[in-house]
């Protein structure tokens, strides 16, 4: 390797109460999942942590159950599992293409819906080398006091770029956390995020995410993301909507978004279209609340404007094919029909 | 006085299989399978491409599905089947992924060749017979430099045709 | 399935093939270095400064560290062009770039090399810093080289012609500035190299990722002062090059300097990040091109400024600006041709060759104002290219030979391929059809380094056993020269291909070659196997005859036989031939060499060896494309190119060569850029500088036009580079023609496209509303 891995230790616990001991006795630890992102910052030298706490030998966290009404999904499912599943494919479809517009396969093949969910918030200022990064004298998010990308301000601006989270939010689902003590607490994962790129998941530093509860019978759903390759990159702006209509008539309307803001969040004021039908109006009042909400900043080397615009174009493409095929949508066997354009893949 | 050197890092036996075979080694707690690869097992058919893990040139196989070698912890590997190129061809006779890429010319400079293959040979192993949109999708995260992708395609559809 | 008949009509795999797709093939970071020590390279954390204070002490007193070097090391400049070193391979009292190297060292391990980085006391005065052209070239701009005012290291003006009466004759002048943006080479295989140094025999060895080993060779012995026959230079497996690797590289000399200083071996790989601190690649450049046509589509005159941001230091910098005004000719007939460009310095990285030299860029905007004007004059695009053809032999204004071309024919057959006629300006919104042709040179007919030696030298020695082995410094990178070399041996000589091996790139034991860069290998070293393979082959012939007793112009060989004539009854095999031959005297070893004749060699005027060459090769390019309007995101569905390589000796490695060009100038259109933050870059890694995947790359059907160059190899010219140039321009031409916005600037990432699409709405609103008002 020509970038050097700092040292640290391994814990490769059994079970979840394990693992939360090992990071009460240690506080310089992180969870490991699968690593593709962990792995990748820590040769770049963001973080030094004595101890790594190997989540991937902990059965719990890879349990799945179709069972209960909804399903469960343990934190530590491989994407690739994730959309291998017939389920995902069939009923939580955005689920399934948010994850397989994940990176790339091989990295799909090892890299976690709980990683995915905690994905690190990234920045063009943050995600570099050491060398770099103390050249540019640090920045806020990272041993540094200044944000390059909004100096004036005083927060961290990176942007939360993980694919799974808007689509799982428009599928309303709730993730369950253990903290110490044995303690359970399930949230809605909107609630798991929080507007700041140096701390934007609302976990304590002992708790871990367990799993992922999906109601049964979700609304037809779809996710695309805006990036310039076919493969690879992270998304500039993603965005997964669910949308149930009896005929033109809209019942149920969510919209997520990721890419774009320090959090994944979910689309305000939305609920005034429930009722209505989605005609031009409709699609131009959700491309404003989009243009509203998003706050894209220039932490990527492609424009912070681009993405606020593909974001709304994005909505609008997604709500109008949705609601054009609700049925077909909610049910089709394959993915790969929406792949006929990278850029809503 | 001198400084201190650097620690280095604590080893853990790690008893996985290589290409077929059973072996243990120790090996430290903070080393990527691609630097056990390269250095511990001497295997250097497995490339390292970039340091952040999205060219794809150390893609090898583990437990059948292809992984990025530079993401995973060797440690990680234990009591798991690993293989590389290097364990594709049987008493020196080319796999027909290999057979195929060198006489479809889907190696130029042959950097990427070996994650190529390797990412190749996992879609191979779950569909016989892919199409040019499922080897485009499987082989999307091996970036080549040399060859535009058109003969790497060829050289899949090829392999795939010829019995394994 | 394919036969192994079928794969002898496409032409032959790699001879290297076999060790590549097995992975045995050994790159310099495969070579044995469990006992080598680790080199990591100190670099500057400042765009410009004046070093005040460098002390080292405590990283040599570090256990573990066994050699600190600095600038104090090596007081020599180094430099591809000897009229332009400038450069020391660790900085002397000033850096200029962020990244620029200051200090090495070589220990035990990384992690006690890096540590012994940290230790590494650093201070300097800080001066002010230039990321743009305009900025080093403005008033009173502080100078990066003071003998170069205005930060410009290379102004050229060129005029060929009656400029000003030419555009006179025009009936439709039009002029654009067109900027394409920097891009780097990323071969996949980071740069590496192995050094050792003996004490004992005072003796330097290297294995490193150059593509030329000769000049590595020289700049290692100028830079440690040695006597270069001391110096050993051996190319390993190279994984990509494009240019990369066409000058020495810094590294390369400092891990040579920390060996020395060690008295060991050292090995030393780049991470991606310094791979793009190292850059040499295509500079970010600006051209402003005006163009005279008349009604027919003939061009009249050309006037063209072109600055190319250069970065930090020469390199390859006056080379690339007087291609960008040399290559303006060769390709069509203009009357009058006038050339103003300005290399600039500034406090970045610096620039040097990338495939497609000097060229791309600047027929990137031609092919782009050339259409512009085909439809304003209502022509079709292939009618004005037509209208300006080359007629063979001819000799450019600039005094460039033109011996062979076949652009005619190129154009026809991607016509005819793509259903041009049937479909130009008849797709569905959004969908577009573009084209554009672009040329490239057969090796530059002027040396860099003048000796009065052939270009090219290849040795032959047949043995006992009646193996051939060609012996050639040519570097293989990838591109499959080591495989025409065979090729060329085996056909002269009428043997098969598996009787010849390739022994290449090792100092010590091939000739000196100039390298594998401008194209040159198989137009220079293919003529120089050619003859090679003729000379061993008369030897034989005379050894036949003696043994058939009968005269040697009697003598046939075909397929390894030797008879009397071609139907002669009496017959010796290959190894009675040879068994003959080394009587006496053994072991036969040959040579074949390739000069070209001066008059290839380029104008008198000042720089006008750049751009010569025995032979261009032609290319012609369409594009398809579908632009999504709502994302910017532009998709490539399908590319037809026709190039006329005169003569294809090896066609699945043309095929190849020309599908992965094609592809690169796709990258720089569509995501290739760099990108720096006040000199730091932030595409320094794969995933923010953006090589296309699999993905999104499109079908390249490829057309091969054998023009059958008179005095290339078996009438052969170059593959690899001709066909880049006319992607960028064939794809934005065919973006104007899907969505009707001309686009002056590369890459059309999709927020580029978004943001013009957005003008045009807001424009549109904005006339509609004068239209209500009035």
């Amino acid at each position: 390797m020509t970038w050097s891995m700092p040292n640290f230790a391994i814990a490769r616990p059994r079970d979840i109460e394990s693992a939360i001991a090992a990071r009460e006795q240690e506080s310089l630890s992180v969870f490991l999942a699968g690593g593709t992102d962990l792995l990748v910052n820590l040769r770049l030298g963001l973080g030094h942590p004595k101890l790594l706490i190997d989540l991937s030998t902990i059965d719990a966290l890879r349990e799945k159950s179709l069972a209960t009404p909804g399903i469960r999904i343990g934190a530590c499912t491989s994407l690739m599992e994730l959309t291998a599943m017939p389920a995902i494919r069939q009923r939580y479809r955005a689920l399934a293409q948010a994850a397989e517009a994940v990176a790339s396969p091989p990295t799909r093949t090892i890299a976690t819906l709980g990683g995915n969910l905690c994905l690190q918030t990234r920045c063009v200022y943050y995600n570099q080398s050491e060398w770099w990064r103390r050249s540019n004298n640090y920045c806020l998010k990272h041993e540094g006091n200044v944000c390059h990308v909004a100096p004036q301000g005083q927060r961290c601006h990176a942007a939360f770029s993980g694919d799974l989270a808007p689509a799982l939010m428009v599928l309303d689902a709730e993730v369950e956390i253990a903290g110490r003590n044995m303690q359970r607490r399930r949230v809605k994962l909107v609630d798991l995020y929080r507007e700041d790129g140096r701390a934007h998941l609302a976990l304590e530093a002992d708790e871990i995410l367990v799993c992922v509860h999906l109601p049964p019978d979700p609304p037809p759903s779809s996710y695309a993301k805006a990036r310039v390759r076919g493969a690879i990159d992270f998304p500039l702006a993603g965005v997964a909507i669910a949308l149930a209509a009896d005929g033109k008539r809209l019942l149920q309307l969510r919209v997520g978004i990721t890419g774009t803001n320090s959090r994944p969040f979910l689309l305000q004021g939305v609920d005034a279209l429930i009722g209505g039908t989605l005609d031009g109006d409709a699609l131009h009042y959700l491309e404003t609340l989009v243009q509203k909400q998003v706050q894209p900043m220039r932490t990527t080397t492609i424009s912070a404007h681009y993405r606020r615009l593909a974001a709304a174009a994005l909505v609008r493409r997604l709500a109008t094919v949705i609601a054009a095929t609700p049925e077909e949508t909610g049910q089709t066997t394959g993915i790969a029909d929406d792949q006929d354009h990278r850029a809503a893949t | 006085m001198a400084q201190r050197p650097a620690e280095s890092a604590k080893k853990q036996l790690v008893h996985l299989q290589l290409n077929g075979r059973w072996r243990d080694d120790a090996v430290a707690e903070n080393q990527l399978l691609v630097d056990y690869l390269r250095e511990t097992a001497r295997l250097t058919g497995t490339k390292i491409g970039c340091d952040t893990g999205e060219c794809g040139a150390c893609t090898v196989l583990a437990d059948g599905q292809p992984v990025p070698s530079c993401l995973v912890l060797a440690l990680r590997c234990d009591g798991r089947s690993i293989e590389t190129i290097e364990g594709l061809a049987s008493q020196n006779r080319p796999h027909r992924l290999q057979r195929a890429f060198h006489e479809m010319l889907g190696t130029q400079c042959g950097f990427c060749t070996p994650g190529m293959i390797m990412a190749a040979e996992a879609l191979l192993r779950r569909n016989s017979r892919p199409s040019k949109e499922e080897i485009k999708a499987a082989l999307a995260g091996n970036i080549c430099r040399c060859t535009g992708y058109v003969k790497i395609i060829e050289s899949v559809h090829a392999a795939a045709e010829w019995s394994p | 399935m394919r036969e192994p008949s079928d794969l002898r009509n496409r032409g032959a795999p790699l001879i290297d093939g076999i060790d590549k797709v097995t992975g045995r093939a050994r790159y310099t970071a495969d070579l044995d270095h469990a006992a080598a020590l680790v080199g990591r390279i100190f670099r500057s954390p400042v765009s410009h400064a004046e070093i005040k204070r460098l002390d080292v002490t405590k990283a040599r007193e570090l256990d573990g560290v066994f050699a600190v070097v600095t600038g104090a090391d090596c007081p020599h400049t180094y430099g591809v062009l000897p009229v332009a070193m400038n450069e020391y391979p660790l900085a002397r009292d000033r850096v200029r770039y962020r990244g620029e190297p200051i200090a090495a060292v070589a220990a035990v391990d990384t992690a006690t090399a890096e540590q012994a980085l940290d230790l590494i006391e650093f201070e300097m005065h800080e001066l002010p810093a230039y990321y743009s052209s305009p900025a080093a070239r403005a008033d009173g701009a502080t100078l990066l080289h003071d003998d170069k005012p205005g930060n410009i290291e290379r102004e050229v003006h060129h005029v060929f012609g009656d400029v000003a009466a030419e555009f006179e004759q025009a009936d439709l002048v039009r002029e654009d500035r067109i900027s394409c943006g920097e891009v780097n080479h990323a071969q996949i295989e980071p740069h590496a190299i192995l050094a050792e140094y003996d004490p004992a025999a005072q003796r330097l060895t290297v294995q490193s990722v150059t593509q030329v080993g000769y000049y590595l060779q020289l700049m290692l012995a100028r830079c440690l002062d040695m006597d270069v026959s001391r110096i050993r230079v051996i190319k390993p497996f190279i994984g990509g090059g494009f240019g990369a690797r066409v000058e020495v590289l810094n590294f390369e000399i400092i891990a040579a300097l920390l060996a020395r200083a060690a008295a060991g071996t050292v090995m030393m790989q780049l991470t991606r990040e310094e791979n793009f601190l190292t850059h040499r690649a295509r500079p970010h450049t600006e051209v402003t091109l005006k163009l005279g046509m008349r009604r027919n589509g003939q061009i009249t005159a050309c006037a063209c400024e072109v600055v190319q941001r250069g970065g930090a230091y020469a390199g390859y910098g006056i080379v690339t600006i007087l291609y960008a005004g040399a290559l303006l000719q060769g390709i069509y007939n203009i009357p009058a041709v006038k050339f103003d460009g300005y290399r600039v310095y500034t406090n970045l990285p610096p620039c040097g060759a990338m495939r497609g030299h000097g060229s791309v860029d600047v027929r990137h905007a031609f092919e782009c104002v050339l259409d512009r004007m085909a439809r304003e004059l209502g022509l079709d695009p292939f009618t004005v290219r037509r209208a300006n053809l080359l007629e063979v032999p001819t000799r450019t204004m600039n005094q460039l030979v033109v011996n062979s071309c076949g652009l005619s024919e190129c154009l026809d057959r991607v016509e005819h391929a793509s259903n041009w006629r049937a479909r130009f300006g008849k797709l569905p919104p959004g969908k577009g059809l573009g084209m554009a042709c672009s040329h490239y040179v057969s090796g530059a007919a002027k040396p860099i380094h003048w000796t009065g030696e052939p270009h090219a030298v290849v040795n032959l020695k047949l043995d006992f056993d009646g193996s051939v082995t060609a012996f050639t410094g040519a570097a293989d990178i990838g591109q499959g020269s080591s495989t025409m070399v065979a090729i060329a041996v085996a056909e002269t000589l009428g043997v098969s291909l598996e009787r010849v091996r390739v022994v290449a790139g090792d100092s010590a034991i091939t000739p000196k070659d100039n390298g594998a860069y401008s194209s040159r290998i198989t137009f220079m070293v293919g003529n120089a196997a050619i003859d090679a393979a003729k000379n061993l082959k008369a030897i034989l012939i005379e050894a036949a005859a003696r043994k058939l007793d009968a005269r040697a112009d009697d003598i046939e060989c075909v397929s390894e036989q030797f008879s009397i004539g071609r139907r002669g009854q009496a017959r010796l095999s290959f190894a009675e031939v040879v068994k003959e031959a080394l009587i006496g005297g053994g072991a036969l070893q040959v040579k074949g060499i390739f000069t070209c004749p001066p008059e290839a060699q380029g104008g008198k005027h000042k720089g006008g060896a750049v751009g010569s060459t025995m032979g261009f090769s032609y290319a012609a390019q369409v594009v398809e494309l579908t632009v999504d309007e709502p994302t910017g995101a532009i998709r490539v569905d399908h590319v037809w190119t026709a190039l006329d390589c005169g003569h294809a000796i090896n066609p699945l490695a043309v095929e190849g060569q020309i599908q992965g060009s094609v592809w690169m100038g796709m990258g720089q259109a569509l995501s290739e850029e760099t990108h720096y933050l006040d000199g730091l870059p932030a595409h320094s890694n794969l995933l923010e500088y953006r090589v296309p995947t699999i993905a999104e790359s499109p079908p390249i059907e490829v057309q091969i036009v054998e023009s059958r160059d008179p005095y290339g190899p078996f009438g052969a010219k170059e593959a690899s580079e001709g066909a880049l140039a006319s992607f960028p321009p064939a794809f934005v031409n065919a973006v104007a023609n899907a969505i009707g916005i001309d686009f002056d600037q590369l890459p059309l990432t999709p927020d580029r496209v978004m943001q013009a699409l957005v003008e045009r709405r807001r424009k549109a609103r904005a006339s509609a509303l004068k239209g209500q008002a009035s």
